[in-house]
């Protein structure tokens, strides 16, 4: 066969040349890393000008108030128009570095700020902040986005981004099917809440709707309030803004996710839950499918059009009851570095915090608390609503200090890569509640080390 | 050319590489030199596009690099992290789990069906056929991802169907479960390569001498025995080639996976080409990346070559 | 004959049922994307009150208008383009027996059975390099690179098959060499070139990895990638994506309906060399 050699003579000189190509060339990337842009200091409050303006922004689908937002905003202001893509948050959250890097909106929705900022692919906001008086606003709404230039633990520093509202998490419940169980309030411990969850499901009805399915495991909100429920935010929040020597896997946060076993094997969850996306709790939770859910008050005014008088909310109690504590955060936007119209995209943002018809629509669209100064005008909300109900819990948690951010925001791929399955997986009984902590504790640690 | 549908004529016998024979003359020797003018534009466009890409996917898979910073050299770190860390072995695993269902599937059903409908192969329901099973071939594999993931979600039709028939027990989300969501994946798989593989074994059929068959049924050969000892060895090619083009698909398997399951639940749909996309761009572990895909091409080839060798040897 | 009836009999069965199962997805797309917009329809259900609306509602929202101008661009752009250069290539390894064309062929043959995947992350920063991402060029060029293989491949089994006599008549005719590839040649071999036209149309049509990596906006893309970006975005609204689902298959559909025993032909002898 002479031929057969020839050919793979010539194959193996491919290779190898392809190999030595390879080992000649240095490494890629460039070693310089360019300077991070200090957030210069302004003296005049930038505003979007009298020319016509087109403002790109990268946002999440499905929500309502930012489309809202924009539109209410080009009728104030003419001159500016948006060119805006949606998609859901999974999506953005892949995209989030590709895009700030080579496609730089000038407003974009973000999962965590924490790369993108090492990475210098977000605008430092100290300048706008310091002439807006962002600075002045209740220090707790604004943490979670600063961050020192260049990298380090999230939490204090410079300002990153800023939020269109703040959010916080709980259980919503179906008034209607907690009527069927006799619960007439909303459980004030612990205790009080594993009772309802058992007494519902001893009358047939599902305790709790909750997705974990796709590459977001809804569980991690549970779990999120379970810890609540146990520990204090302090250290889960050191956590989260990778403070050094922080850990996942401590002796409450063990208690919770074993709590969350216990739900789990107790069959407090629709069976499908691994396979259920976010639309489809909701739209199970809206058809009356389950007693509770758990979510953020992104749905309240959803809930208030969908199923009006039928749904009430409350942080998850602690074990004693007493003070509440829950995952609040701010509904992130940021402004890329290399954005074409940074100047107005923050003039936008400071507008959704001050201006009295942006407020509204935060409240009555967004279904939360709107950022900016302490004393900013309230818009009035109808009682009985679960707006209302959103809005009160979220003026206790601030009362108790009680605010967290949400564990998935640790790092860039934390959620997706280490959350998600191993809640999946303790869903399917395929993993412990300490191999849970240990195995997301072990994929933190290379992620932020590296 | 239409009467050639299913016969892929005279220049299948040219898959082998020939030498001078076909053209009979040496070519007068300037044309040998005008030859790569004409090759040039071919060269380059492979060679900036796919060579020089391959290259450096070789060179960034010895570097630890986020795709923007600096880049340390690592040496063959990347590679052992490949073979080490469980999330990546896994994702090899289950591309070779995904071959039973891409390859096995469509081959052995295809061969079933195509030698009982080898008879009425010329019949106008036959021509139909022809049409509706290439159906999946043509569409885009997210819209057969798409399609699938509503097939066999919860409230779906498989389940609809299972429990129509009494088997309400073992209705779930096929896709969400963790025993059942690979080989929901690689069922999909099996939809799309299944009427690509008939269709290609049953051209294979009708190139066999009928008087093969004759001679079998006087010698008194059941169905089975005539299949076993006259259609498989004479299919040898056509066998071959299913087996090949199904492996690729296999072990490059992307689209499918990123619509229905996007790797989960846990990590049990993770294959190679999904597990390269979120290293490179998701989680910026650009080495790894590449490290992983440089293990997938050479596995490709590794699988690929035994095949066509095994099937074009004898033949 | 009483066994050749029953035979005949099975097999017509086993064909209905495989058509049945290559159907049914499809009709289960259909009849979901009937249903009111937001809902979970169970399995096959014919909606009470069908939404035909929803296919307007999908068709705008995905911007079909703007997406079959894209992915027309983008087939107009690669398959020409890889054709001309794919038949010259065959016609120069296969024909004119070029100097070292062994080493060259084999480098292509090498190609074929190359994972895209495997080299999406530098073609990524090569694109961008470029300056050419988010344009349909990041998704034309690298295509016309990618089919390189299989065009030559394909392209040189025609060539080999032509007898040298055709150009040897030329060349006394004092044709030129590319007189005769364009005059002589390229005609000849327009069956094999069709064919090709037909499989590099799909497959670019079809292109999802590329599209998803290297093109951001969806209306810059091919159909397959535009129909990831409309489940990015509207995956959260059953009937709706189903609709959209539709709407994106039906012009390969319809192409594929027209040219039907062409497409047969060009797949299986498509997946034969391949």
């Amino acid at each position: 066969m002479p031929r057969h050699s020839r050919y793979r003579r010539s194959a193996i000189g491919i290779v190898v040349l392809t190999a030595a190509l390879a080992a000649a060339c240095g490494g890629p990337g460039s070693s310089s890393t360019q300077s991070a842009d200090a957030g210069a200091v302004l003296t005049q409050k930038p505003t979007c000008g009298t020319d016509p303006v087109t403002l790109s922004g990268y946002f999440e689908t499905g929500f309502p108030m930012t489309k809202a937002l924009t539109d209410e905003f080009s009728k104030q202001f003419p001159n500016v128009k948006w060119d805006i893509r949606e998609d859901q948050f999974a999506v953005i959250t892949q995209n989030a570095p590709r895009m700030l890097a080579d496609d730089p909106p000038d407003l974009m929705r973000l999962p965590q700020v924490s790369e993108l900022v090492k990475d210098n692919l977000l605008r430092n906001l100290d300048g706008y902040a310091g002439v807006f008086g962002w600075n002045s606003w209740p220090a707790s709404q604004l943490e979670q986005l600063r961050m020192k230039p260049g990298g380090g633990a999230r939490g204090a520093g410079s300002l990153f981004a800023m939020g269109l509202n703040f959010s916080i998490t709980g259980v919503f419940y179906n008034k209607t099917l907690a009527a069927r169980i006799g619960m007439t309030t909303p459980p004030a411990t612990l205790v009080e809440f594993d009772a309802a969850l058992a007494k519902a499901k001893q009358a047939g009805i599902t305790p709790i709707v909750q997705f974990n399915g796709g590459a977001t495991g809804g569980f991690a909100f549970p779990l999120q309030n379970l810890m609540a429920a146990y520990g204090q935010p302090g250290p889960i929040n050191d956590w989260i803004f990778q403070k050094p020597g922080a850990t996942i896997d401590t002796p409450p946060n063990q208690k919770a996710a074993q709590h969350l076993q216990d739900w789990i094997k107790a069959g407090y969850f629709t069976a499908d839950a691994n396979a259920m996306d976010y639309a489809k709790m909701m739209s199970e939770f809206q058809a009356g499918g389950g007693l509770f859910m758990f979510n953020g008050d992104w749905e309240s005014g959803n809930l208030d059009k969908q199923m009006a008088g039928k749904v009430g909310f409350f942080p998850l109690p602690t074990e004693q009851g007493g003070k509440v504590v829950t995952m609040s955060a701010p509904l992130t936007v940021g402004i890329a570095a290399k954005a074409k119209h940074a100047d107005c995209a923050a003039f936008f943002l400071n507008w959704v915090a001050t201006n009295a018809d942006a407020r509204r629509i935060a409240v009555q669209v967004g279904g939360s608390h709107p950022m900016g100064p302490a004393d900013a005008p309230m818009p009035q909300i109808e009682q009985g609503t679960v707006t209302a109900a959103t809005l009160a819990a979220g003026a206790r948690i601030a009362q108790d200090n009680g605010a967290m951010d949400f564990i998935a925001n640790a790092t860039g791929s934390i959620y997706a890569k280490s959350w998600t399955p191993q809640l999946q997986k303790l869903f399917a009984g395929q993993q412990t509640p300490q191999g849970l902590l240990q195995s997301v504790q072990s994929d933190y640690k290379t992620q932020v080390g590296s | 050319m239409a009467g050639a549908t299913l016969t892929p004529s005279a220049e299948r016998t040219e898959v082998r590489p020939k030498g001078a024979k076909a053209t009979g003359r040496a070519p007068r020797h300037g044309q040998r030199w005008i030859g790569w003018l004409f090759a040039a534009p071919a060269i380059a466009v492979y060679t900036v596009f796919v060579l020089a890409p391959m290259v450096q996917t070789v060179r960034y898979s010895f570097y630890q690099w986020d795709g923007i910073g600096s880049s340390p050299w690592v040496g063959f770190a990347n590679y052992v992290r490949v073979f080490t860390d469980p999330e990546l072995v896994g994702t090899i695993v289950h591309a070779f789990e995904l071959i039973v269902f891409f390859s096995g599937i469509p081959v052995l059903l295809g061969l079933a069906i195509a030698a009982t409908i080898r008879r009425i192969a010329t019949s106008r329901l036959a021509a139909v056929a022809r049409a509706v099973l290439f159906i999946p071939q043509v569409i885009p594999l997210v819209a057969a991802g798409i399609a699938w993931t509503w097939l066999l979600s919860s409230d779906g039709l498989v389940n609809q169907l299972l429990s129509a028939i009494g088997l309400g027990g073992v209705t779930r989300a096929w896709l969400g479960d963790f025993a059942t969501a690979l080989p929901a994946v690689g069922v999909i798989g099996a939809w799309v390569l299944l009427g690509l593989c008939t269709l290609l074994l049953l051209a294979g059929m009708s190139k066999i001498d009928p008087a093969l068959y004759e001679a079998g049924r006087l010698d008194g050969a059941g169905p089975l025995r005539e299949f076993f000892s006259i259609t498989v060895p004479n299919l040898r090619q056509e066998i071959g080639v299913c087996v090949t083009v199904t492996v690729i698909a296999a072990l490059a398997s992307f689209d499918i996976i990123y619509i229905a399951t996007q790797g989960g639940p846990g990590n049990t749909t993770m294959v190679p080409g999904l597990e390269i996309y979120y290293r490179a761009f998701v989680e910026r572990q650009v080495g790894v990346a590449s490290a992983l895909g440089v293990v997938l091409v050479v596995l490709v080839l590794v699988c690929v070559l035994p095949i066509q060798r095994l099937t074009r040897e004898e033949s | 004959m009483i066994v050749r009836g029953r035979e005949a009999w099975t097999g017509r069965v086993f064909l209905v049922l495989l058509m049945v199962a290559t159907i049914v997805p499809f009709v289960s797309l259909f009849l979901t994307a009937l249903h009111p917009s937001g809902t979970y329809p169970a399995g096959l259900d014919w909606p009470s009150d069908p939404q035909w609306g929803n296919f307007l509602t999908a068709f705008n929202a995905a911007h079909m208008g703007e997406l079959l101008t894209s992915s027309a661009l983008i087939v107009l752009g690669v398959v020409p383009i890889s054709l001309l250069v794919a038949t010259m290539a065959g016609f120069a390894i296969g024909h004119l027996k070029m100097a070292g064309r062994r080493v060259v062929f084999l480098a292509f043959v090498l190609g074929l059975t190359l994972p895209f995947e495997s080299i999406i992350t530098p073609l990524y920063y090569q694109i961008r390099d470029m300056g050419l991402l988010n344009t349909r060029w990041a998704i034309i060029l690298p295509l016309v690179g990618l089919f390189m293989p299989f065009g030559v491949f394909w392209m040189r089994a025609h060539f080999v098959t032509v007898p040298g006599e055709i150009s040897e008549a030329a060349h006394i005719d004092g044709a030129t060499s590319w007189q005769q590839f364009w005059r002589i040649q390229v005609p000849l071999a327009m069956p094999a070139i069709s064919s090709l036209a037909i499989l590099l149309f799909l497959w670019t049509w079809n292109q999802f990895l590329l599209a998803i990596v290297l093109v951001d906006d969806p209306t810059q893309r091919t159909m397959a990638g535009a129909l990831g970006a409309f489940q990015g975005q509207w995956g959260t609204d059953i009937p709706l994506l189903c609709a959209g689902s539709l709407l994106v298959l039906t012009p390969t559909f319809v192409v594929f309906l027209i040219f039907q025993r062409r497409f047969a032909a060009a797949l299986l002898q498509g997946s034969l060399k391949g």
